[in-house]
């Protein structure tokens, strides 16, 4: 590849990306799940949650009293970059797996490269979107405070991690995924399990410990707790695993999901099971 | 002129059924080629073999000097494909379509040409959820010229289409050919390949059983004329059969006798007759069967025996 291929593969991705947020913003009901369904969650659950967390008792010195919607808004952060990835992904591309949108996609000189990168591009660009919205209505309707410049570089990486790594899952699952009907059901059900013992609802800790390390297997668990990294006061780092953010492991997990899996995903992806 | 396509011996199994059986096929640059045959032959099979989409079993394949197996990068650049089914792309208008086409080539068309050529200028603006099947198609053959591609595949181009909106498919097929074009089309309408293509290949069950102009295709496919009446019940027919091995009788016990001599083969049927006291033979026929009408017997023969093609 020389450099004129780079920018032209670059170029192209950067295009397709534009392709599919338009298609995406004109379904109305890729757009609702998108973009309401998190902040739907986060309006019924910060309103009727109002109870302070407690503070952990293994910190020291003067800890700040936190409400439930702050910690709650790390967890719904960490499902809005998950869903937007894996769950919205996965689903648009084993429907045009099926439908042969893809099948007339291979017959184009579009990079495979350039294909994949507007697929994370469009992902990144609904997270960021979604995000945005999240952390206005909370800081203006529910008083969740803004992280300081440590939080904000420390959410940065973890977008630009989680985002890529949520995609690696959504290819992987169209695999098995036997219609374009039955795609969201196969989607939705790893979700929902996933939300449950990722530490979205409820703290990690009170979790069986075979079942901690099912999730630490997949993203949406390393996503969650570098959220609340984010949105919460260091001390409460004691309520965690191993008493720590475990962010470099984070990184570990995430960097591993998109190197190995893209890689494998890429090379066994099926352009076409509309036959 | 050059090959454009040159394939030797290419075949393709499903299993225990063999879709391509042993293809040898030459396309000249510039030639409209259909390739006609009824559901089930293998035209869709061959034809996404020579696009890159399906693995051969066995043979070589040389489209546009590239392996379509191994080289489908290069070959992608060069060549445009019309696939049996329409992309949805609900949310895109044809010009957003065709625009973000034109950016993956080296040398596109204008989009407005694109669509002008197509007749879907007027339609430009309007939601891919929105456009009629005729226009879905017609947006798909822009999409495929838009690259200005030295090679266009069509696959069933205007099947499901009323007779008007396959008459103007035609129209704009022709249009693209005029650009120069080599074009492959497969269908299962005679008249189709006869509207469209400089040269015809005919196949069933998965292999070429005739190739040439439509001229051609008249001669190979002509047969013998064909007398035919409908003898009365009960009349003693032993002695007709004995001399005429070839008399056929049909379901409703019509007789017809193929024969190449009708004047000859109908005045002895006329002196038989008479011999029997017969001075009219009833519902009397002697006609030659139209090419329309082989064609539909060899569709009907193939679609009783082959089970139906892998899409």
């Amino acid at each position: 590849m020389n450099t004129a291929d780079i920018a032209r593969t670059l170029r192209l991705g950067f295009f397709y990306m534009l392709l599919n947020l338009k298609t995406i913003y004109r379904q109305p009901a890729a757009l609702f799940f998108v973009v309401a369904f998190p902040i739907m969650f986060l309006v019924i659950f910060s309103s009727l949650l109002t109870f302070e967390i407690g503070i952990p008792p293994e910190a020291e010195g003067h800890v700040p009293v936190v409400k439930f919607s702050q910690y709650f808004v790390a967890g719904i952060v960490a499902v809005a970059i998950f869903g937007t990835s894996f769950n919205l992904l996965g689903t648009s591309l084993s429907i045009q797996q099926f439908d042969g949108t893809l099948k007339q996609l291979a017959a184009t000189p579009l990079p495979k490269a350039s294909f994949f990168m507007g697929l994370v591009g469009t992902a990144l660009a609904y997270t960021i979107l979604q995000l945005i919205i999240m952390i206005i209505l909370g800081v203006v309707a529910y008083g969740v405070e803004l992280p300081d410049a440590q939080g904000w570089l420390t959410l940065i990486w973890i977008i630009l991690l989680g985002v890529p790594a949520g995609c690696v899952l959504g290819i992987a699952i169209t695999k098995i995924i036997p219609s374009a009907n039955a795609a969201p059901a196969v989607i939705q059900a790893p979700f929902i399990i996933l939300q449950f013992i990722s530490g979205v609802f409820f703290t990690l800790a009170s979790l069986p410990t075979w079942l901690q390390w099912v999730a630490g297997v997949f993203p949406l668990r390393w996503l969650a707790q570098g959220l609340r990294s984010v949105f919460l006061p260091d001390a409460y780092k004691f309520a965690e695993p191993g008493m720590s953010w475990q962010l470099e492991l984070a990184a570990i997990v995430l960097g591993v999901w998109i190197v190995a899996g893209l890689g494998l995903s890429i090379l066994t992806f099926k352009w076409d099971r509309s036959g | 002129m050059p090959s454009v396509i040159s394939i030797n011996g290419v075949t393709k199994r499903y299993g225990s059924v063999t879709a391509v059986d042993a293809v040898d096929l030459e396309i000249e640059a510039g030639q409209v080629y259909a390739l006609l045959g009824p559901n089930g032959a293998g035209k869709t099979t061959l034809i996404e073999i020579l696009e890159g989409y399906r693995q051969r079993d066995a043979g070589d394949v040389s489209v546009l000097g590239y392996d379509p197996q191994r080289q489908r990068g290069e070959l992608n650049r060069r060549v445009g494909i019309v696939l049996q089914r329409s992309t949805p792309m609900e949310g895109l208008t044809p010009r957003e379509m065709l625009s973000f086409s034109a950016r993956l080539y080296d040398h596109p068309m204008d989009t407005d040409e694109a669509l002008e050529l197509v007749g879907l200028a007027e339609h430009a603006y309007r939601r891919g959820s929105k456009l009629s099947g005729g226009q879905k198609r017609r947006l798909d053959l822009a999409t495929s010229v838009i690259g200005n591609p030295d090679l266009i595949f069509l696959d069933e181009p205007t099947t499901g289409f009323d007779a008007t909106a396959r008459r103007q498919a035609w129209e704009v097929v022709r249009g693209l050919t005029e650009r120069g074009a080599t074009v492959i089309l497969t269908t299962h309408y005679l008249d189709e390949a006869e509207h469209l293509a400089q040269r015809i290949g005919l196949i069933k069950d998965g292999r070429i059983i005739f190739e040439g102009d439509i001229a051609e295709l008249r001669r190979e496919m002509a047969t013998d004329t064909r007398i035919s009446w409908q003898p009365p019940i009960g009349l003693d027919l032993s002695d007709l059969l004995d001399e005429w091995k070839s008399v056929r009788a049909g379901p409703d016990g019509r007789l017809s006798l193929p024969t190449q001599t009708p004047t000859v083969d109908l005045a002895r049927l006329i002196d038989w007759a008479r011999s029997r006291g017969i001075d009219e033979l009833p519902e009397l026929q002697v006609e030659r069967p139209d090419l329309e009408e082989m064609y539909l017997e060899l569709v009907d023969d193939s679609q009783a025996l082959d089970p139906a093609e892998p899409r």
